[in-house]
């Protein structure tokens, strides 16, 4: 009985092998395949490069609460606050960061900003052609991650 | 009291029968969370949080009202009484708005704690939460009126603590707010102790607000830069580009000779570290007389060849005696020392001096001898009996006004006053007594028993009996007392037994000044130059020949006998009102923060540190010691220690004389002072038991700041610690230990954050020259919201002044409608 | 003056002198007015405390501590002066009893006041009037005056060497000033907050002097037992509660008012009988036995219910303040909790949390609940809320919100499911509840 079982297993788990085996391969060819700019497909929870994010106003949902800053096992990212005031509204609660910098020499792309963030202004996109031969073009600012006001009309 | 024996939470402690459960259990490490008790301030129990269960008492008690007994038997968590706390929370964050992200006090928000203690996680209800708009309340004072819990803190702390009366509660039930007294704005001494007791974000701060997050700084206590009571206040610092900043002065930890408070100065009046005016760069007047920025070791090589070439000249005009040397009244012990050891060994000079604002050689001249006749700032808070003669506090000692009016509180202190004009302290007065203004001479002599000095007032017999029959009496008189007048003073009361002194000085190092000999004929320590005892073969080349006084020297300088003149961190011209013109013919270096009067015609100008961006001890007008920690930092500037260092090795100075450092630093502290030159032996001072480091059981904001590095501390404390720079102060401190006797120094507790007492009782007697002269004092008089050079260069400070000053304009026009 | 109605049953003990004209003093004297006084003054401080404990009176403001008991608190000797307060800030809805008292028979208060102060030995005491009590401020005032004319109040009362003063003081209109402590700092010029206790006001009162504070009732019945008799006034009540008490009938009965019937008196009969029965022949649904603050019964719960301290507290309720809210079965019971809650609400000082937020949030609850936008965990939640307002707040006003909604939840509970799911409120056609 256990016999027949096992081999019924073992037949089990090879068919599946086997039926893979004939299937197309998944795994992109890169960098010669096609590449994320050139249709590849990415996991929804793929962590790449940090996008922040704007709200259904077009402000900016990051209020500097340095809570990402506080998570960051690898310290790198800073951040400088400033008030929103009547006349220059960033964000839309009383204050916003002015300066938002992240350090991709240090970064692990490990998530914690990401379940940190209160107001899910930062989020893990998915680029991830971040190699530089110059360590100081690492250091990215708010304007390189923030996602632009035309991809909300866009959406 | 008697100690009574109770249970809580099955442990049997022991504490003064009538203590409150809520101080024993913290005392005894067992923490019960509460909003509305602060101690030392009147009892609400309006938050319920700190509920317990008493045994055979069917309702849950409050901790904070109910005072321990015999036999009791208490219970401070179980399920029930943990639901109890919870359900707080949860109405209390039913209307509580969650903007923690953005909220000041978040991080550091006792309702952040609690919630996260007790777990109210889940919201239960679905209507809209009551909002209001925020106010502000002056330019110190904001107030977001949703965030408030109303634990009526702040409107005990304005009341109680400050005695102004400017919060109170308008409305009723969930209506109810905290209202100030003007109407939609404050008009009261702008102190931010409301700020400072809001366990939430209700109440901000106009300097910090939205600025940053509390974890993002780093949290360095140290001594106020202001006035004469160098009260303890903690910096939060952050990393800029060039250097680090101060975005925050609060009273965090509550460790330090201030306990709770913290004035205006010390809260918001830290800005002038970042004004736009400070010097950064060394200044070197150029061919075409105007000044001219250079780099550091050019200055310095300017300033080290021209002083050297001065002090070597054997013209008329030259030698040591040319040069005239003023010090600071901001800068540290340390460097205070340095400067008069540079001056008297290197430069070869008696001409040295500073600014007075307090005759205390005076004072020390008339206290000499007495051991135990000098009060700490800490006894004005204990004392049965306190007689005031001349000063205003509230304005210009606030830590010595707010410990008055504690004791006066706490402990029912009888407190005498004798001013020229009245004072808002009489509201505490038993007694006050109305003097002229040139009345304070004569009231020594009518305490002392003769009738006719004060015949005419009215009250003052009944004043001096009462002040007569007090059996201790802890006497604190201001600079309206000078030279000779001190001393019939404190002869009066050294008559009587248990009676103790203190003199008001203005700024937060002056005593420091004067006990570090920045005088023309003192040594550190108020030893005569005639006679310099030990300091014969400490210091080389001291002559014993008294220098000339800061007015003298300037007055030299402008009739061209004077070669050269150093100034460090004092405008000396602006403050004797010299002629600039008249002294282009001497050699001017200045080191300051700020292109004073004096920097401004000078040939050299240094950019020196500021007292929060460096390290050493300050000496407050009670004579209190205290480690001053460096918080901020500036690209550019360096501390005066430093400079003096780099000029003195310029020279050609033996910078290992200058300041011990190096191999052979280690100096165990010796168990009794050197030799001096009077048959003068100190008594052997019982080592106050450590203090420890106040631990404050969830009142105090987050992390204990205060607490200080042990083994460090202990190094420290036991001269085990190797000095590896000549720019080390504690380096000179060591020294100063070794030859000043009433700076024989606790050193544990020093290190440890505490204050340490210095006692002008060890100054030997018979040493003393004649009293100065008493028109050599200049008293600053800063109010509230000024404080001298720094003050004007104080944004925050400037704008609180002139708000003040706006609204105490009388409003006539709307009376008239 | 309005027409005064009665029934056989009553027991006139206090409202002997309603509608007699008593409020003139010689009228009151005629009628034996200051008998009383004239013999506490022979008698001496000892005998009136005995006869006060005799009469087995017991403090009609709602809590029913034993008066003679509370008098003999008071330290003899004291070093800072004492005082008797009379409570006069009757504010419960459901309750208006002390303010027939003001308008027929203010003597009787005065009457009450001196004794109460010979008793305990104050020579001053004070009248406080609710602040709403406008129209009686002037009739006390006159009867203060009339005393001081008459020289039984003053230095010297009734020509003997003690000394008794009286003041009149009103409120300004705040329920919350109803608790002892409360009006004490009202009485002081501040914020109508209560203290800490203990010290209890008889140790540490009114100007940090020891204090007696006793209901306008509880007064005004004193004169009485001192003429009648400590034990004669035990004997009209019922155990452990002695004399008559002002009960306010209110609420769907055909007769309304204030009877005055002997503690004991059963509830049923005082509602069919004494009060004519339930409006209109309805059916009764709920009755609130003291006072808007007291747990609601039910009709099987009242069938043999005597009403005095014990016997109700038995049942589970508290005879509070004798205001008899009685209701009918066409009333909607989360409507009334409403009303109750919505009173209170309004009333809280804002001193502690649980009763300045529980209840906000109890009245927003069921605000959105009686309008049909409930859900059945609001249910719970308002029990939830109430159960957590118990005994955890300053003063008993937390539990006076928090006690009748605790009842109507847990004896209505199928009235309040009747109002889920966007179901309009079943008794649409309400009739208007007899509070405020």
């Amino acid at each position: 009985m256990s016999i027949a079982r096992n081999i019924a297993g073992i037949a089990k788990g090879m068919s599946i092998t086997f039926r893979e085996m004939l299937e197309p391969t998944q795994v992109e060819n890169y960098p010669d395949g096609p590449g994320p700019l050139r249709g590849a497909k990415f996991e929804q929870r793929f962590r790449g490069k940090h996008e922040l994010q704007r709200d259904e106003n077009g402000l900016e949902k990051c209020v500097a609460c340095f809570l990402c800053a506080a998570a960051c096992p690898s310290n790198c990212i800073f951040i400088e606050a400033a008030d929103n005031t009547e006349e220059k509204r960033i964000s839309s609660s009383e204050r916003y960061a002015k300066t938002y910098n992240i350090d991709y020499n240090r970064c692990i792309f490990c998530g914690y900003c990401v379940e940190a963030c209160p107001t899910d202004a930062i989020t893990h996109g998915h680029g991830f052609e971040l190699a530089s031969l110059n360590a100081t073009n690492l250091v990215m600012r708010k304007e390189d991650m923030l996602v632009p006001v035309a991809s909300l009309t866009a959406r | 009291m008697p100690d009574v024996t109770f249970t809580v939470d099955g442990k049997k402690l022991t504490a003064p029968a009538g203590t409150l459960l809520i101080e024993a259990c913290r005392k005894a490490g067992i923490e019960i969370p509460a909003f509305c008790y602060y101690p030392g301030l009147s009892l609400q129990a309006a938050c319920r949080m700190c509920v317990v269960r008493q045994e055979k008492v069917p309702k849950l008690q409050t901790a904070c009202t109910t005072t321990v007994a015999e036999g009791q038997v208490f219970t401070t968590e179980s399920p029930e009484i943990t639901q109890a706390r919870k359900a707080t929370i949860e109405l209390l964050l039913g209307n509580h708005p969650l903007d923690c992200p953005v909220c000041d006090a978040g991080g550091e928000c006792e309702l952040q704690d609690m919630t996260f203690r007790y777990g109210a996680g889940e919201s239960l209800y679905t209507e809209a939460k009551n909002h209001r708009e925020e106010q502000k309340w002056s330019p110190a004072v904001y107030f977001d009126r949703p965030r408030c819990i109303l634990c009526y803190r702040c409107v005990r702390m304005c009341g109680e603590g400050m005695d102004v009366w400017a919060l109170g509660i308008a409305n009723r039930g969930s209506s109810a707010i905290i209202a100030p007294n003007g109407g939609d704005h404050l008009d009261c001494e702008q102190c931010g102790m409301c700020i400072d007791a809001c366990p939430v974000g209700a109440l901000t701060s106009d300097t910090y607000r939205y600025k940053t997050r509390p974890w993002e700084m780093n949290h360095v206590s140290t001594v106020c830069t202001h006035c004469g009571d160098g009260c303890k206040v903690t910096l939060g610092v952050r990393q800029v580009d060039d250097g680090a900043e101060i975005v925050r002065g609060d009273n965090r930890d509550k460790s330090g000779i201030n306990g709770d408070f913290l004035c205006a100065k010390g809260r918001f009046g830290f800005d002038f570290v970042d004004s736009k005016d400070r010097l950064t760069k060394p200044l070197v007047r150029n061919a075409a007389g105007t000044l001219e920025p250079v780099t550091w070791e050019h200055a310095i090589r300017v300033v080290s060849n021209k002083l050297k070439e001065i002090r070597d000249s054997k013209t008329e005009n030259g030698g040591g005696s040319s040069i005239g040397v003023i010090g600071s009244n901001t800068g540290t012990n340390e460097e205070n020392y340095l400067l008069q050891k540079f001056a008297r060994t290197v430069l070869g000079t008696n001409n040295i001096d500073h600014i007075r604002t307090t005759d205390y050689a005076a004072f020390v001249r008339a206290m000499a001898g007495h051991e135990h006749r000098a009060a700490s700032l800490r006894d004005t808070e204990t004392a049965k009996a306190i007689l005031l003669i001349g000063g205003n506090p509230t304005e210009e000692h606030p830590l010595l006004a707010w410990n008055i009016r504690t004791n006066f509180r706490h402990n029912t202190a009888r407190l005498y006053i004798a001013t020229d004009s009245p004072i808002k302290l009489e509201r505490q007065a038993r007694q006050t007594l109305s003097l002229p203004v040139e009345g304070y001479e004569s009231l020594t002599a009518f305490l002392s028993g003769d009738d006719s000095a004060l015949g005419e007032i009215e009250n003052a017999k009944t004043f001096r009996e009462a002040v007569n029959a007090e059996e201790s009496l802890l006497v604190i008189f201001g600079q309206e007392f000078r030279g000779a007048a001190i001393e019939s003073l404190v002869k009066w009361g050294l008559a009587k037994e248990n009676v103790k002194f203190a003199y008001l000085g203005d700024y937060a190092n002056s005593r420091g000044a004067a006990d570090m000999g920045l005088s023309p004929d003192l040594l550190p320590g108020y030893i005569p130059v005639t006679t310099p005892g030990a300091f014969a073969e400490e210091y080389p080349n001291l002559s014993t020949q008294p220098g000339m006084t800061a007015p003298e020297m300037l007055d030299a300088g402008c009739r061209g006998e004077l070669a050269a003149l150093y100034i460090v961190g004092s405008d000396p011209v602006t403050a004797y009102g010299t002629d600039p013109a008249a002294l282009k013919r001497a050699f001017v270096v200045v080191q300051d923060i700020f292109l004073t009067g004096t920097a401004a015609l000078a040939d050299v100008v240094l950019p020196a540190a500021s007292l929060y961006e460096k390290a050493g001890t300050v000496t407050n007008t009670f004579g209190d010691i205290q480690l001053v920690k460096k918080a901020a930092d500036k690209a550019g500037v360096k501390p005066d220690f430093e400079i003096l260092v780099r000029i003195a090795g310029g020279m050609g100075a033996d910078v290992k004389k200058l300041v011990p450092f190096g191999r052979g630093s280690i100096t165990v502290p010796a168990v009794t002072a050197p030799a001096l030159s009077v048959d003068f032996v100190p008594t052997p001072r019982p080592i106050p038991s450590l203090r420890g480091i106040h631990g404050d059981l969830g009142q105090s904001r987050g992390a204990h700041s205060g607490e200080a590095d042990r083994h460090a501390v202990w190094l420290a404390a036991r001269g085990l610690e190797l000095r590896l720079s000549p720019f080390d102060p504690l380096a000179a401190l060591d020294e100063i230990e070794r030859l000043v006797p009433s700076y024989k120094l606790d050193r544990l507790n020093l290190f440890a954050g505490n204050d340490v007492h210095s006692e002008p009782g060890f100054v030997p007697v018979a040493s003393l020259t004649a009293p100065t002269a008493a028109e050599l004092i200049l008293p600053a008089h800063d109010g509230l919201f000024t404080s001298g050079v720094l003050g004007d260069h104080t944004k925050a400070l400037v704008e609180l002044n002139s708000y003040q000053e706006s609204i105490s304009q009388p409003v006539a026009e709307a009376a008239a409608d | 003056m309005p027409k005064l109605t009665s029934h056989p049953d009553e027991v006139k003990i206090i409202s002997k002198r309603f509608g007699m004209g008593a409020a003139n003093i010689d009228r009151y004297i005629e009628l034996g007015g200051y008998e009383a006084t004239r013999k506490c003054l022979a008698e001496g401080s000892e005998w009136i405390i005995n006869e006060m404990k005799a009469s087995g009176l017991r403090g009609r403001g709602g809590a029913g501590f034993p008066t003679g008991l509370k008098w003999s608190f008071v330290p003899k000797q004291s070093a800072k002066p004492k005082y008797v307060l009379v409570n006069g800030d009757e504010s419960e809805p459901g309750t208006c009893k002390d303010h027939l008292i003001f308008l027929h028979d203010p003597h009787a208060i005065i009457e009450g006041t001196i004794i109460a102060g010979l008793a305990i030995g104050a020579k001053m005491g004070f009248i406080y009037l609710r602040g709403e009590y406008r129209y009686l401020i002037e009739i006390m005032e006159k009867a203060v005056a009339d005393a001081y004319a008459k020289g039984f109040l003053g230095k010297n009362i009734f020509g003997t060497e003690t000394e008794f003063q009286a003041v009149v003081q009103t409120g300004a209109g705040a329920y919350e000033v109803g608790e002892e402590s409360a009006l004490m700092e009202s009485l002081e010029g501040k914020r109508g907050v209560p203290r800490i206790k203990p010290p209890f006001p008889a140790v540490v009162g009114l100007y940090g002097g020891p204090t007696v504070i006793n209901n306008a009732e509880t007064i005004a019945s004193v004169p009485h037992i001192i003429t009648m008799g400590g034990a004669a006034y035990a004997a009209v009540g019922s155990e452990r509660n002695g004399g008559t008490r002002l009960f306010g009938i209110s609420g769907h009965v055909e007769r309304p008012g204030i009877y005055e019937l002997p503690m004991g008196y059963n509830l049923k009969k005082m509602i069919y009988e004494v009060a004519g029965g339930v409006r209109g022949g309805r059916k009764l649904k709920a009755v609130v036995p003291g006072g808007s603050s007291t747990p609601v019964l039910l009709p099987e719960e009242i069938e043999t219910l005597g009403m005095d301290f014990d016997q109700v507290g038995k049942a589970g309720s508290m005879l509070g303040s004798g205001g008899v809210v009685v209701i009918d079965d066409q009333t909607c019971i989360v409507e009334f909790a409403l009303r109750t809650i919505s009173f209170y609400q309004h009333e809280s000082c804002g001193w502690c949390i649980p009763c300045r937020e529980g209840t906000d949030w109890l009245k927003k609850s069921l605000t959105r609940f009686h309008a049909g936008f409930g859900t059945k965990k609001d249910i719970d939640n308002i029990q939830y809320l109430a159960e957590n307002m118990m005994g955890r707040t300053f003063c008993p006003l937390g539990d006076a919100a928090a006690m009748p909604t605790l009842g109507f939840v847990k004896k209505f509970r199928k009235e309040f499911e009747d109002h889920l799911d966007g179901k309009p409120c079943p008794y649409a056609k309400h009739v208007e509840v007899a509070l405020v």
